[in-house]
């Protein structure tokens, strides 16, 4: 049992640390919540390629280097610190370089992984998961991928494709077996496509804090060569399952309003006692130590996470624990910090008097979404409940 | 960071918990409960036997000179069996205590039989609300002579006073010139000078309340420096605390257990408990505070095993495992309905123990203000 570093990953999160410091000043980005929502840039992503630090994990022979997760963790510890502008590569990175190295074929190995480690042109990936009538009920799935040849033909629509604008390629979930016999779980295939196809349209969805990340991508007729798809026929649920836990396992979860967190620090270490009122400033004194417990706990869920794959086992529990847990105390972070600030926290980016230049507002706005994305709270605990406590499911 | 324990911790946790198994299965706990002594002599022994109770002691002193980790996880594994008995006070507090502030002839009377299990010390650190007071104790020791004292007062929630071979108390010094600090004594636990009342304790558990009428204090009672008394609780206090929380975390996943297992085999609506949504998520919540207790209290111990500076981390432990297994046990409750309610079932037990162990040492509101002074507000 050891609640600490070794000298050598103190090391590396200060070459990374140093690294964004550098570009921070260089003016590269700024720091902003939410960050990975809208900090998209292939060439600090090759940046960070040249550095060795896309595809860390993954296994030597496809151009990783075969570090550990407690490895990539600081590393993305420190990228949401600062919320360094990722988005480029953050999503091959995290899950659809796993998937292919887990499921893909040789060609798909071949192709992608090493474009995926250099960030080359042409490698921002979106999911294509959601549909208008599969949510959390994922297996309901109605885009069909019908089988013509040595391709597929894709119909159908998606929801919620964050980043799906600006990707090229997205990792699609469809239906390739209509036989009502057969369980909706074994009847959908993987693929993976290119949105620049014939047949592809992508509209935006604005959120309710005004922002454009979402989308509805169509297909209408889409020709997908058979060497784009996933694994076997059918085989998209296995493949998912495995896929959400890493998707789960992350410390984005935990650290997408980071910058909320610190500036909040800073304003109650300057708040003036007796201004604001003793009896004021002790519920602040209070609710700012349980948000600083909440947060520290979260950190070791997520280094928990890590450290069980890094132990060979499949982080199910783990992951949708951590998840379930870290979004939960983003949003109790966004709601206190409103709090505390009063109704000048509500302001608009760009209103004189909006308290940090309405981050604040925009992170409360942001907040239902937490506990949706990437499974509901809801759905996490079932999955705690009957993968981790192996509790019926009738 | 590596979550994993020892080859010898792991052995050392599970023969712990074969150990409480065996020896002490609910039914047992009970019936000791009701007995004048309020603990078994024959496991005491037994633990006493293992090396337990000298864990962490210098192998001077007859102890094992071990890792305060195993200590910790010894007590995660008697919180789950929720086992009465003087170890916390006799072999852990009055024994730090000992072994922190008294000098090598004290250490020599004194940690041999603790260890051994042959003398049984305890502690007497409350006021009259129960609450510890060593910063400032309510307890006087008037100097009657150079360095010859009479104790005046009532310590509260004293364990196993009526088994005790001497007590540890904190009083304030009365003398001139005025001595800043107060001091520690050992006082025998019985005598024309102290009356022992035995309290009815929400547990079952043995604990008194001790009052000093004119006590005479000599010289040789006085345990470390005079007026250091204060630094010396403080200075054990991260490893009190620690165990504690070791302790409660034993308990949560004993509740958890309990609780998992019971809709499992529950039917109702013609299927388990367990296959309701509502009750799938009561029950995820609970792995959650479980899960998240048990990596907070870790920490604790283990930080403080290395010797690396741990306040806010003690702090934030205590302050999250005492929501944490309190919730826990009002929701085990919620789930096992009436039969959770009744003195036969062992639910209670740990909801007593729940709340008994939230308010020792300072609930979580108590322990925030600590998280809030250690990051400087």
């Amino acid at each position: 049992m050891r609640f600490t570093f070794t000298e050598e990953q103190n090391r590396f999160r200060q070459e990374v640390r140093d690294f964004f410091q550098d570009e921070l000043k260089a003016g590269t980005f700024v720091t902003k919540s939410g960050g990975l929502a809208e900090g998209s840039s292939q060439e600090f992503s090759q940046k960070m390629a040249q550095r060795g630090w896309i595809g860390m994990t993954w296994p030597k022979q496809y151009g990783g280097q075969g570090r550990t997760y407690v490895d990539k963790l600081i590393l993305n510890e420190e990228v949401f610190r600062v919320q360094a502008p990722v988005a480029y590569h953050f999503l091959a990175d995290r899950q659809i370089g796993p998937s292919i190295i887990h499921f893909g074929s040789e060609w798909q190995k071949e192709y992608f992984l090493p474009r995926f480690i250099r960030a080359d042109d042409n490698m921002k990936f979106c999911l294509l998961f959601s549909e208008p009538n599969a949510g959390s009920d994922l297996v309901n799935v109605a885009t069909s991928a019908t089988k013509d040849g040595d391709a597929y033909i894709i119909r159908g629509q998606k929801v919620w494709t964050s980043g799906g604008h600006q990707a090229e390629y997205g990792w699609l979930l469809a239906r390739t077996c209509f036989d009502p016999k057969v369980p909706r779980h074994e009847s959908c295939s993987q693929f993976i496509l290119n949105l620049r196809l014939p047949g592809v349209t992508v509209r935006p969805i604005i959120n309710m804090a005004g922002r454009h990340t979402f989308n509805e991508v169509f297909f209408d007729d889409v020709r997908v060569e058979k060497r784009f798809m996933v694994g076997p026929e059918n085989d998209a649920f296995k493949q998912i399952m495995a896929q959400m836990d890493y998707e789960r396992s992350g410390i984005e979860r935990l650290m997408q309003n980071y910058p909320m967190y610190e500036k909040l620090m800073e304003y109650v270490k300057r708040m003036d006692k007796k201004k604001v009122g003793e009896g004021f400033y002790s519920w602040v004194r209070d609710s700012i130590a349980q948000l600083e417990i909440e947060f520290h706990i979260g950190r070791l869920l997520v280094y928990y996470t890590a450290w069980t794959i890094d132990q060979g086992r499949r982080p199910s529990k783990e992951a949708a624990l951590a998840k379930a847990y870290c979004n939960q105390y983003e949003q109790r972070l966004n709601d206190l910090a409103t709090r505390i600030l009063g109704p000048s926290s509500l302001l608009r980016e760009g209103t004189p008097w909006a308290a940090f230049d309405g981050e604040l507002a925009e992170c409360y706005l942001w907040s239902p979404s937490y506990t949706l994305q990437g499974g509901s709270v809801e759905v996490l605990k079932n999955i705690v409940a009957q993968r981790g406590l192996n509790m019926p499911r009738k | 960071m590596d979550f994993s324990l020892s080859e010898e911790t792991k052995m050392l946790k599970s023969n712990a918990e074969k150990f409480m198994k065996e020896k002490s299965p609910s039914s047992f706990v009970k019936n000791i409960l009701k007995e004048e002594k309020g603990f078994s002599a024959t496991i005491w022994k037994e633990m006493a036997d293992l090396g337990w109770l000298g864990l962490v002691y210098g192998d001077q002193y007859g102890g094992s000179g071990g890792d305060f980790f195993d200590l910790f996880i010894l007590f995660e594994e008697m919180g789950k069996a929720g086992l009465p008995s003087p170890f916390f006070c006799s072999a852990v507090f009055a024994g730090l205590l000992i072994n922190e502030a008294g000098d090598e002839q004290v250490k020599k009377e004194y940690l041999p039989g603790i260890i051994e299990g042959k003398k049984i010390m305890t502690v007497g650190l409350r006021n009259d609300r129960g609450l510890y007071d060593y910063p400032d104790p309510a307890l006087e020791a008037q100097e009657v002579r150079e360095g010859s004292y009479r104790i005046q007062g009532t310590r509260l929630l004293v364990p196993y006073a009526h088994v005790a071979d001497g007590i540890v108390v904190c009083a304030k010094l009365m003398k001139s010139p005025p001595v800043s600090g107060p001091c520690l004594f050992i006082t025998k636990s019985k005598g024309p000078a102290i009356r022992l009342t035995p309290l009815r304790t929400i547990t079952g558990e043995k604990d008194f309340a001790v009052t000093y009428a004119d006590f005479p204090a000599r010289p040789q009672d006085i345990l470390g420096m005079p007026g250091k008394g204060t630094t010396y609780v403080e200075k054990i206090l991260p490893k009190l605390i620690a165990l504690k929380c070791g302790e409660m975390v034993g308990g949560l996943s004993k509740v958890v257990d309990m609780t998992v297992d019971y809709v499992k085999q529950r039917v109702q609506f013609g299927k388990p408990l367990g296959a309701l949504q509502v009750v799938q998520h009561y029950c995820a919540d609970m792995t959650t505070l479980l899960d998240t207790a048990r990596l907070i209290a870790y920490q604790a111990g283990s930080l403080i095993s290395a010797g690396l500076p741990c306040e806010k981390e003690v702090a934030m432990a205590k302050a999250w495992c005492s929501d944490a297994y309190k919730r826990s046990t009002q929701i085990a409750h919620q789930l096992h309905g009436g039969i959770g309610f009744t003195e036969e079932h062992d639910l209670h037990r740990y909801y007593k123990h729940a709340k008994v162990s939230e308010l020792d040492f300072g609930d979580s509101r108590y322990q925030r203000q600590k998280v809030a002074e250690a990051m400087g507000f």
